[in-house]
């Protein structure tokens, strides 16, 4: 009779191991998007849509401006991402294109990349564009690991280099396949300011040592 | 966060000036958007003779009253068709005064971006004359750069931080050249020499725009530039490669949960096999 408790132990011990574990893993994973689709939130309000022309006037309004060179603009980069309730607190270095078109990413896994070709977080328009790696071969997992467990609402901070911190609040995540990554849309200059946080996620090709997703979050502004 | 760097030449192009002779008809360059003929043509007017501000007439129509030399429209949209453009001096009765100088039945077709741009040939003598404009994108991480030579003087090179950018174009050429953006001190030598025509100026070469720079002027007023820069030519980065390890890969269930799925699995089979034949 003890050997035959034995066995049901081992029986309910078995399946709740070979079914709880997968099943526990489905659960435990981050959901593939969370908020409403990022294609959606940056339709709200399409970058540099033109305003609807007016009748061609053909001798149109002239303005007038000064053909010296104008005086560049200062706005400061950020320094520093922090997103509390996921865990990312990394250093921010400006960052620009590679040989290949590519962003460019801090080697170092555990800083994250500015795109300093688009805006900052003191710039009144279009995205301001961080990326960072979720892992790398030779150290581990980076900076970024966590973004594809960042829920709609949580809260964004970017302090630049004058010192200024800037308040974001997630609206949207969405794991998307690398080849339909909205581009244009993600980087745009123009339209209303937003955060744009990146990484890489979903299956990992080993041949090709890339992911072939990237996970976005969006953030917008908080008042 | 704009940092000066040194320029560095990615490609050059001769460009391709339309001159005013006849009737022009200009084209855009690379011109892959499709374009409707209904599309109005962009245009943007350039005073580049020195001291004289004039009077811009097309088609008849006073255009731009009192134009002061170094100054340049914003964009204009024009209806496609032919113009004739003609500069007077000021206040002149365009129906009886000669005019400064004039460009007739210039073609403007849709959706051609161009600078029609008054400016004193060689020689002296005024000239009105319409430079196309490529704003095609940019690509991401650099900048364009467009030099056009408007100024009563010799051929002439064009340097940043002092290396030769553009070299021996004469006036009214053009040279179009992708460089990297940044902060660059920039003038003009005669071609192949010392002698200072432009004393330097600093001038940005800003990611994803086309900066156009005019050298203007003549020997008596001095020498300038004139800057015209584009909106709406950048492109966004091609992809963003942040992973290379696979540690977070989520192609299904993880190995290690494999083995303890089918450990647990095979020990309840055997559980169950064992109640089932000591019941029976």
């Amino acid at each position: 009779m003890a050997r035959l408790r034995g066995a049901h132990v081992v029986l309910v011990l078995g399946l709740v191991g070979g079914l709880g574990a997968p099943a526990a893993w489905a659960v435990g994973r981050p959901a593939d998007a969370a908020g409403p689709a990022v294609a959606e939130v940056l339709a709200a309000a399409p970058p540099g849509a033109p305003a609807p022309r007016a009748p061609a006037d053909w001798v149109p309004e002239v303005t007038l401006r000064s053909a010296m060179a104008p005086p560049v603009p200062e706005v400061p980069a950020p320094a520093r991402l922090v997103v509390p309730s996921i865990g990312v607190d990394a250093p921010v270095d400006p960052v620009g294109v590679s040989g290949t078109g590519a962003m460019r990413i801090p080697a170092d896994v555990d800083r994250v990349g500015w795109y300093e070709h688009g805006p900052a977080p003191g710039d009144g328009a279009g995205s301001v564009v961080l990326a960072g790696h979720v892992d790398s071969r030779t150290q581990g997992l980076g900076a970024m690991a966590a973004l594809r467990t960042a829920e709609v609402g949580a809260e964004v901070r970017v302090l630049d280099e004058a010192g200024t911190v800037s308040r974001w609040r997630v609206v949207a995540r969405e794991t998307l396949h690398k080849q339909q990554l909205p581009t244009a849309e993600l980087f745009t200059r123009s339209g209303p300011r937003r955060l744009v946080l990146l990484t890489c996620g979903g299956p990992f090709d080993e041949e090709l040592r890339s992911y072939r997703d990237n996970v976005v979050v969006l953030a917008e502004p908080v008042p | 966060m704009r940092r000066t760097r040194t320029i560095t030449l990615v490609t050059g192009t001769a460009g391709a000036l339309v001159l005013g002779a006849g009737a022009p008809a200009l084209a855009a360059p690379g011109d892959d958007v499709a374009t409707d003929a209904t599309d109005p043509a962009t245009v943007t007017v350039l005073h580049a003779i020195p001291d004289v501000p004039v009077d811009v007439y097309a088609n008849g129509e006073e255009l731009i009253a009192d134009f002061a030399p170094g100054t340049l429209t914003d964009p204009l949209e024009l209806p496609a068709g032919e113009y004739d453009l003609e500069i007077f001096p000021v206040d002149a009765d365009p129906a009886t005064a000669e005019p400064t100088a004039e460009l007739a039945d210039v073609a403007l077709t849709p959706g051609l971006d161009a600078t029609v741009t008054a400016f004193l040939a060689e020689d002296g003598s005024p000239a009105l004359v319409p430079f196309v404009n490529d704003v095609s994108v940019v690509p991401a991480g650099q900048a364009r750069l467009v030099v056009r030579h408007v100024a009563a003087a010799p051929a002439v090179d064009v340097r940043a931080d002092g290396t030769p950018l553009v070299e021996d174009l004469a006036n009214p050429d053009e040279e179009m050249l992708l460089v990297d953006p940044g902060v660059v001190s920039a003038d003009v030598v005669l071609a192949g020499e010392d002698t200072g025509v432009v004393d330097p100026v600093d001038l940005e070469l800003a990611e994803g725009v086309v900066t156009t720079v005019y050298a203007y002027g003549d020997e008596e007023s001095g020498y300038q530039l004139a800057t015209q820069t584009s909106t709406n030519t950048a492109s966004a980065p091609s992809s963003v490669p942040t992973g290379t390890a696979g540690l977070v890969d989520d192609d299904g269930l993880p190995l290690p949960l494999v083995a303890v799925s089918l450990v647990g699995l095979v020990a309840a089979a055997a559980a169950g096999r064992r109640l089932v034949t000591t019941r029976a």
